[in-house]
């Protein structure tokens, strides 16, 4: 009994090393990335939004800010869509080691990470890491029936660091949080879920520009009270 | 020509042709102060179906949305407000007792109805023009410019229209609406034709608008069947101009219901204006 124990927690002590390699090897990685501007076209292939493609410039600087500017109305996806770094960062997340896979030809592993403060992000992620580029290669939110999101994202290299170059969101969404009060569809009708594919497309990368954060200041989307 | 400037002059010279402007202007001009004060809330509702899962940057409260807005609100009212001309402007004349003075000049009973009815139509293009002209002008300097974006909330679709494309589409858009109004207008006008006096004719219109939609909307099955025969149906076929895309079959045939609906009712009206025995 005690041997299968030590066993059992061999497995699980070295499972957990190998995570914290994972996702510290990503953050040391991307440590020398400051700031990044760069073009973004956005393509809808959704039922429920029949828009053109957009295009924006967007500005990020580590470790979480991000701005768009667009001239036109700009819709962009909240989880996703862009590329931040730090936003796996081992401290704030209990992960747990789900498998061992090959994507694309590359040694990868699949992670899943429980955010330690709720607060601060509301979903579990469950993300796969390319090790041998220590690149995220997908990331799924929230795997359950009212919200699920699958990003797979593609890289380029730029000044030496490894930057999206598309990004591709699956959405299966309910219109409604569970928890909201929700208005009755009209009568006979079912409400009907937000499903579809966002492609985003990223270009002429500008690394390290030192950024100021005065350019962050006004935040131009909509955000209801 | 001349009667119908006649009945232009006429038309234009009673202080209640312009109730529907003035009604017009005040709830343009109230509305769009409103939805300036009031923008947290719309969009929110606008966009909440949305707005948990993407950013929205840019002016989406902007002039074009607040005309389809307030076109989309208004297209039960604004039949009450052509009602009140279209209504009276035959049954009038028996009621202030001009009609023999009318009927013993040298034009004929066919080109008296005729102008009048040229008359109506003027007066109802005149007034979705005014409203197209109120709402996009205020609109565009309360709110400025941008690409439309229609919230088909029932749907849960949204539809994104770039903003060159929009001052095409809002032509066709309230050519569309004034279409549809003229079915209205040549209701009234037919009441109008059969009654000696105006309140029958405008009230009778505004019931059988009221009543129509009603049907139109109520969701069983009967009513469904019923709802193809009700000319209600076809007259917010205007809003299809912004839909993507645009589907020009069903405005066709809407269009051309509606137009056959105007045609057929200015004729009952002609031929029973022509047979009515004058006796006032």
């Amino acid at each position: 009994m005690t041997a299968i124990l030590l066993l059992f927690s061999t497995e699980w002590i070295q499972a957990q090393e190998e995570v914290t390699r994972t996702l510290d090897a990503i953050e040391k990685k991307y440590s020398g990335l400051r700031d990044y501007v760069v073009d973004v076209r956005v393509h809808f292939d959704m039922e429920s939004l029949n828009a053109p493609d957009m295009q924006a410039k967007l500005y990020y600087k580590a470790p979480d800010k991000m701005k768009v500017e667009s001239k036109k109305i700009f819709f962009f996806p909240k989880e996703g869509g862009y590329f931040n770094p730090s936003l796996f960062k081992k401290k704030d997340f209990e992960v747990n080691l789900l498998e061992h896979l090959t994507y694309e030809g590359r040694k990868s592993v699949k992670l899943k990470l429980i955010p330690k403060e709720a607060n601060r992000y509301h979903q579990i992620f469950i993300v796969t890491i390319d090790v041998e580029r220590n690149l995220i290669r997908e990331i799924e939110i929230s795997p359950s029936d009212v919200r699920k999101i699958k990003t797979t994202i593609e890289y380029g290299t730029f000044d030496h660091v490894d930057l999206p170059t598309h990004i591709e969101l699956q959405l299966d969404m309910s219109p409604s949080d569970p928890n909201e009060i929700k208005d009755f569809p009209p009568f006979g009708q079912r409400a009907k879920r937000i499903t579809g594919k966002v492609e985003i497309t990223y270009s002429n990368y500008k690394v390290n520009s030192d950024l100021g954060d005065e350019i962050f200041k006004d935040s131009e989307f909509y955000q209801p009270k | 020509m001349k009667v119908f400037w006649f009945e232009t002059y006429k038309i234009f010279s009673r202080w209640r042709t312009y109730i529907g402007f003035g009604f017009i202007a005040l709830i343009v001009i109230l509305t769009e102060v409103v939805m300036k004060l009031s923008a947290n809330e719309i969009l929110y509702r606008m966009m909440r179906s949305f707005q948990k899962d993407f950013l929205i940057f840019g002016n989406i409260l902007n002039g074009w949305f607040v005309t389809a807005f307030i076109m989309n609100s208004l297209h039960i009212h604004i039949p009450f407000l052509i009602a009140l001309v279209a209504g009276d402007i035959v049954s009038s004349e028996a009621t202030s007792g001009t009609v023999r003075l009318l009927l013993i000049r040298p034009p004929s009973r066919s080109k008296i109805i005729s102008a009048k009815y040229l008359t109506t139509l003027l007066y109802t293009t005149g007034l979705v023009i005014f409203l197209a002209l109120m709402c996009i002008i205020l609109g565009l300097l309360l709110f400025g410019s941008g690409d439309l974006i229609m919230n088909y909330q029932t749907q849960l679709r949204i539809v994104f229209i770039p903003e060159a494309q929009i001052p095409v589409r809002m032509l066709l858009a309230f050519s569309a609406a004034a279409w549809s109004m003229t079915v209205v207008a040549s209701l009234a006008f037919l009441l109008s034709t059969l009654a000696e006096n105006s309140i029958g004719p405008i009230i009778g219109t505004m019931a059988l608008v009221i009543v129509f939609f009603v049907l139109g909307n109520f969701p069983f099955d009967f009513f469904r069947a019923i709802n193809p025969y009700l000319f209600t149906t076809y007259m917010i076929f205007w809003q299809r101009f912004f839909d993507h895309p645009i589907p020009w079959l069903e405005i066709t045939r809407s269009a051309l219901i509606l137009g056959l609906h105007s045609i057929g009712l200015f004729l009952i009206a002609f031929i029973a204006y022509n047979r009515k025995d004058i006796k006032s």
